[in-house]
Order: structure tokens, then sequence, then C-alpha cells
């Protein structure tokens, strides 16, 4: 598990909203699984760890991200 | 009148020409009054993330516009029916970039930060 952060990344960068489309980041905050990680384990603040979880579903539906990596049958 | 953004994903089978009348004729729906299509950004063929409706492939296209939430109801249905239309998302536009995050060309330095941060903090 990832150590103990004291800041949220997104917030060190500023970021105002989390885009649904950023696939790339999107994937930084799932497991190699593809199950959304736990506010302890990416150390994002509330509003971001919100829309992070807003935007991967919306990415998943768009089958930008698996909603199961390695799921075969 | 609200800002929208919406994300098309295409059968990868389409000719472009085919693609272009099928977003003109759902766009014809959003229009009236005051209404605007903003942004109009061709993805391109992507792979898919997993199957759908048997294609490993889709085309996605997203546009952003302006128009009368009663103007979506008809436009939805009009997607739903199509068989072209793999799937389609409607969001409010939270005034995020239509553009391939991938080609956005956003500050690869921060990047790189990230990953000094989680070696001081493994560290620690």
């Amino acid at each position: 598990m990832t150590a103990f952060r004291k800041s949220c990344k997104l917030c060190d960068r500023d970021v105002e909203r989390v885009d649904y489309k950023n696939a790339d980041l999107l994937r930084r905050y799932i497991t190699d699984r593809g199950k959304i990680l736990p506010r302890r384990a990416t150390g994002a603040c509330s509003r971001h760890q919100h829309q992070l979880s807003t935007a991967i579903k919306r990415a998943r539906f768009l089958a930008l991200i698996p909603y199961i990596e390695g799921y075969r049958g | 009148m609200r800002e929208y953004e919406t994300v098309y994903i295409f059968q990868p089978t389409l000719e472009s020409e085919e693609i272009e009348a099928k977003l003109e004729s759902y766009h014809q729906r959003l229009l009236g009054d005051d209404a605007e299509i903003t942004a109009v950004e061709h993805w391109g063929r992507r792979q898919l993330a997993y199957e759908i409706a048997g294609q490993a492939n889709g085309y996605y296209v997203v546009a952003q516009f302006r128009t009368e939430p009663s103007r979506l109801q008809p436009f939805e249905s009009a997607l739903k029916m199509d068989e072209a239309v793999l799937r389609h998302l409607v969001v409010l536009s939270e005034g995020e970039s239509p553009v391939l995050p991938s080609l956005r060309g956003e500050d690869e330095e921060d990047e790189d930060d990230d990953r000094d941060d989680r070696d001081e903090d493994e560290e620690d």
C-alpha cells in the first residue's frame, strides 16, 4: 500500500476538475484489476476523490478504462 | 440554456462521410433559439477497454454544445435508435477540453514531480 501522503496531488497541481476523458490520469487511481483506489491510498482530498470516483465511472462506461482488468469470460 | 458535452462511440466500420452526416443530423436536433455547437473533436478509431456489441474498436467523437435541456430527450432517443452508435454519454460540461488528453501537451514535468514525491514518501 502506498505510504502516507500529506497532500492531495491534484490540489498540488491545481486541478480544477478531473476530466473523465483523461484515461492516463485515471489509471493512476485504479488498481491493476481496475478497482477505484481508496482515499487512504491515493491521498486525495474529499473534493478530488469525489471527482475521481465520478470520472472513473464515466470513463468505464465509455470503455476508456476497463471495469475489470484481465477478465476473460 | 446549459452547456453540455457528449461523447459518441461509433461503429469502427463507418466511413468518415457517414459519421459526418450522422453528427450533422444529430446536432440539427439540438439547434434552435441561441443553441450552438461549440466544439466537435474527432478522436478517431481507438481500441475499446472491453468489447461493446462484439466490437473491439470504436470511433470516438467529442462534441460540446449549448442548448435547451428540453432538446436533449429527442436527441438522445435518436442516438439510442441508431445501431451505428455503439455508445454515447451526455454530461454537463465543466469546462473540460474536448481534445484527446494525450494530444493536449500538458506539462510532462508534473508527471516527473509525482514520481519524485512517491520515492520520498516511501523513504519516510
